[in-house]
């Protein structure tokens, strides 16, 4: 039985990482609303917004947070340019099949061009606070996961606020629920499905910079990430948010608790003994309800 | 006596209760058909009926047998037949083809070109009159042409109750008269039908017995002269 | 009676048979045309990749679910295999077809929990076998071998390289043989008949009666033993097997790119489709090394057929070639189409001038 200061850790641990899986989550979702669209890439984007941080940080000299500035306008470009671009020219038959496809595409051309001009070594960013922690009824914390948490928890709270209190936020959620009926209403909904992509894309790279203070980061390491959040938003129930949000909190805790007794690598089988259990069980997901009927 | 009924059938999108209770029973033998205003619950009632959309509550009877939460195959095996409201052919497989896919294959592996079912199938397209696109591509066809194809598909299932989403649903008129004398024809030869329909000229002169319904519940039934006096049903429709 | 088009020996039917009969007849040539065992072995991996995207089309041609995990399945063929040879003590093709049937009875549960709704669970299942087979493989390390890798040993232990090159070419060679038969004897089955109606249109395909459930995991099933025979008999041939090659998310999108660059409907699509991309490869790897740019390039023609050749490479060629032939089908039938109107006119002069 592991000591209470470390199961204690663990749980913190576990809330921490839940929480940024459940900002990543909820952009897959967002996604997922808009077009049916698996995205395979928004994992391949994270990393890519986490090596733009390193790179500012160890070519700029500039704390990795202020790389921001840059990647969260530029990911929403991004987002919208690859909903409008190329997702759209998609026929809509297949596009569930295809679209897999071109962001799985997209996706290992990321992973390949971060090969090519960062090299395959891992890289991780040394900062003046990266050693920090805090004590807490004898949990040590780091400092740049609490960081990272915030970072997570402000975006979060932002794409909520957005999502329920500006009319882009009524229209986005509008063509989640039913394109036609907001198209009848006046709502341009090819435009509102860019900039939702768009937004996506953007927690991308807030998630990126928050993943890049504290991780050891590598070209293919998208693919530790792709497969949880896709059980998370499995389990949640596909393209609901709030059950996004609890699936990832709930199997970031298990995942850190897991790691007391069998070490990280076994503890992410986790994520996929949920995700096949969900599909046996339960397709529609644990926490979410219809397809996108909430926010 | 196999009819199709239901029993309190309900089924809610969200807040949005679409069907609200509904208890109906069709006649069987007889051209039945389903009418009411946009929206009030009629291919939603299908859906659930064919085990497309499970419904929150209630019950499908089929001769008196439980079908409400078998699958949609199994439900169709049991000899209810359906088309779509917005016709659906399978776009590249041909026009022969689309109908042999829905033969009941006693065994899986034979070949799928069989000489009975292909008989049989092109007795079918001969009967609606598109014997001569048998191997045209479907998408290729007319919308005309594809809901004739639609039809010869279902019958090829041999189904006791036929149930049709909007037969007459952008189609021209003299379309519309070969349908209507089609359904009674296959009628004739034993046949239940179940149509949903806006076209009134149609309903009236087709159907021996009408079921109205109003946001997700009956509110009339009767033979069609009963029907057109009947002041409910106005009011429905005009939303008084 | 069978349509009449079916029994014509068409000039697309003639092509394809000579095309068919060259390739057999270069196929079982060439490992004595082959100049080194170097070429020889390159042969193999070819039909190799070859095996398994034909085997994936089995899933994805007939079905329309696009599988990007069947790399695990062969992953899994592959360890059975070796697994079954070196702890099982089987011998070698005892232990292959074993494997398979074990790759095949894990493809039930696995088909029952990702074939239940439709589209996007199956592609999240299949990359989520991907990773986390190589996950397990590499962890288990005092049962798989883990990053060290896993020794094979070869089933014909006296034999030298370019023989058992000749062999294993030869062996290869049959198991396409086989795949593609089976491929096409679902292709013309009433069952293949209900897996295109499946790929149309599944809501279409039920309310017709066809129990599609039963129809999508019976063909995945298939796929699985096939795609674990092909990683069962690379084992053998290879000898070495390495968690990161063989439950790589790449080998998956390789089979896909394949199948679909040559067209998932054809039967010879994924073969066609196999030898392009497979030369590709392997000149690549000769000519540049394993570098990223491998990844941009593959990810790069993915998104290219993807966007603008969903069908394939060889349906798009073989379409445009129809649009000729149909543009000097139809000046034709203009002609005579005019030509029976002048006559018309002609014939209704003459009789306005006998009437008048």
């Amino acid at each position: 039985m592991p000591s209470g200061a470390l199961l204690f850790q663990s749980v913190i641990l576990g809330l921490l990482l839940g929480g940024l899986y459940a900002l990543l989550a909820a952009g897959l979702t967002l996604y997922f609303g808009i077009m049916r669209v698996v995205m395979i890439a928004h994992s391949a984007f994270l990393i890519l917004a986490a090596y733009l941080a390193w790179w500012s940080h160890t070519e700029l000299g500039v704390d990795p947070l202020l790389s921001m500035v840059v990647t969260v306008p530029l990911f929403f470009a991004a987002g919208v340019l690859l909903q409008r671009l190329l997702l759209a020219r998609l026929r809509p038959v297949t596009l569930t099949m295809m679209s897999v496809l071109l962001t799985f595409a997209i996706a290992v051309v990321i992973e390949g061009l971060l090969g090519y001009v960062f090299s395959g070594t891992q890289r991780r960013i040394q900062l003046g606070y990266g050693s920090a922690s805090l004590e807490l009824f004898g949990a040590r914390i780091a400092v740049v996961k609490l960081i990272a948490f915030g970072l997570a928890a402000v975006a979060l709270l932002s794409l909520y606020l957005v999502m329920k209190k500006t009319a882009f936020g009524w229209a986005l959620r509008a063509t989640i629920q039913h394109r036609d009926a907001a198209r009848l209403v006046g709502i341009d909904t090819d435009r509102v499905a860019g900039f939702g992509f768009g937004l996506g894309l953007a927690t991308a790279a807030i998630g990126g910079t928050a993943l890049s203070l504290d991780t050891t980061i590598y070209p293919s390491l998208h693919w530790h990430w792709i497969g949880p959040l896709m059980a998370i938003i499995v389990v949640g129930g596909l393209g609901s948010v709030p059950g996004a949000a609890a699936a990832a909190m709930v199997l970031g805790l298990a995942q850190s608790l897991l790691q007391i007794e069998l070490g990280t690598t076994w503890a992410q089988t986790v994520f996929y003994i949920a995700l096949f259990l969900t599909l046996a069980v339960r397709p529609q997901g644990f926490f979410g309800g219809r397809l996108a009927q909430r926010f | 006596m196999r009819s199709l009924e239901t029993v309190e059938l309900t089924k809610a999108f969200g807040g949005n209760v679409v069907l609200d209770k509904t208890t109906v029973s069709f006649r069987h033998g007889k051209v039945n058909a389903l009418i009411g205003p946009n929206g009030s619950g009629k291919t939603t009632f299908f859906n659930c009926v064919t085990g497309m959309i499970r419904p929150d509550s209630g019950r499908v009877l089929y001769g008196g047998a439980d079908i409400t939460r078998r699958a949609p195959h199994a439900i169709a095996r049991a000899g209810i037949g359906r088309t779509f409201q917005l016709c659906r052919v399978f776009p590249r497989m041909t026009v022969l083809d689309n109908v042999l896919a829905a033969a009941r294959p006693a065994n899986l592996f034979r070949g799928a070109r069989g000489r009975a079912e292909v008989d049989r199938a092109r007795g079918w397209l001969t009967k609606l009159g598109i014997e001569h696109l048998a191997g045209a591509e479907a998408r290729n066809l007319s919308w005309g042409q594809q809901k004739l194809l639609e039809l010869a598909g279902v019958l090829m299932s041999e189904p006791e109750t036929v149930l049709l989403d909007e037969p007459a649903g952008g189609v021209n008129p003299a379309l519309l008269d070969r349908i209507g004398g089609l359904v009674r024809e296959l009628n004739a030869e034993g046949r239940t039908f179940v149509i949903v329909e806006h076209n009134m000229d149609l309903v009236m002169s087709i159907s021996d017995h009408i079921v109205v319904f109003d946001r997700g519940r009956p509110i009339a039934e009767g033979p069609p002269a009963a029907i057109r006096s009947d002041e409910r049903v106005l009011g429905a429709y005009l939303g008084v | 009676m069978p349509s009449v088009s079916e029994r014509l020996v068409t000039p697309g039917r003639a092509a394809g048979g000579v095309a068919l009969v060259a390739f057999a007849a270069v196929a079982l040539a060439y490992p004595s045309i082959a100049p080194n065992p170097y070429l020889l072995s390159v042969g193999i991996v070819v039909l190799n990749y070859a095996v398994l995207s034909t085997s994936w089309n089995f899933v994805g041609g007939f079905t329309g679910y696009i599988s990007l995990g069947h790399g695990a399945l062969a992953g899994l063929g592959a360890y059975g295999t070796g697994l079954l040879v070196t702890k099982g003590g089987l011998p070698s093709f005892g232990a292959l077809v074993v494997a398979a049937l074990l790759v095949a009875a894990l493809a039930v549960p696995i088909g029952y929990a990702a074939l239940r709704v439709r589209g996007a669970s199956f592609v999240i299942v299949s990359i989520a076998l991907v990773l986390v087979t190589l996950l397990v493989f590499q962890s288990w390390a005092s049962f798989t071998g883990g990053s060290r890798g896993l020794n094979v040993p070869r089933p014909f232990p006296g034999m030298l390289r370019p023989e058992h090159h000749r062999v294993f070419f030869y062996l290869f060679l049959a198991l396409l043989a086989v795949a593609l038969l089976v491929w096409w004897l679902i292709d013309r089955s009433r069952f293949g008949l209900g897996l295109k109606a499946i790929r149309e249109d599944e809501d279409k395909a039920e309310a017709l009666g066809t129990p599609t459930f039963a129809y999508k995991l019976v063909v995945f099933v298939v796929s699985a033993f096939f795609t674990g025979l092909a990683g069962g008999l690379y084992a053998l041939w290879f000898g070495d097997l390495d968690p990161i090659f063989q439950f790589s998310i790449l080998t998956g999108s390789y089979m896909v790119l394949m199948a679909l660059l040559g067209g998932v409907r054809n039967l010879f699509g994924p073969l066609v489709g196999a030898l392009v991309v497979g030369v590709a490869l392997e000149y690549f790897k000769v000519e540049f090394g394993n570098t990223p740019l491998h990844l941009v390039a593959t990810g790069v023609l993915l998104a290219l057929v993807v966007l603008f050749m969903p069908d394939g490479v060889l349906p798009a060629l073989g379409s445009l070639l129809r649009r000729l032939d149909r543009t000097t089908d139809s000046s034709i039938r203009e002609v005579t189409a005019a030509e029976l109107a002048a006559q018309r006119i002609g014939g209704e002069q003459h009789a306005q001038s006998r009437n008048g």
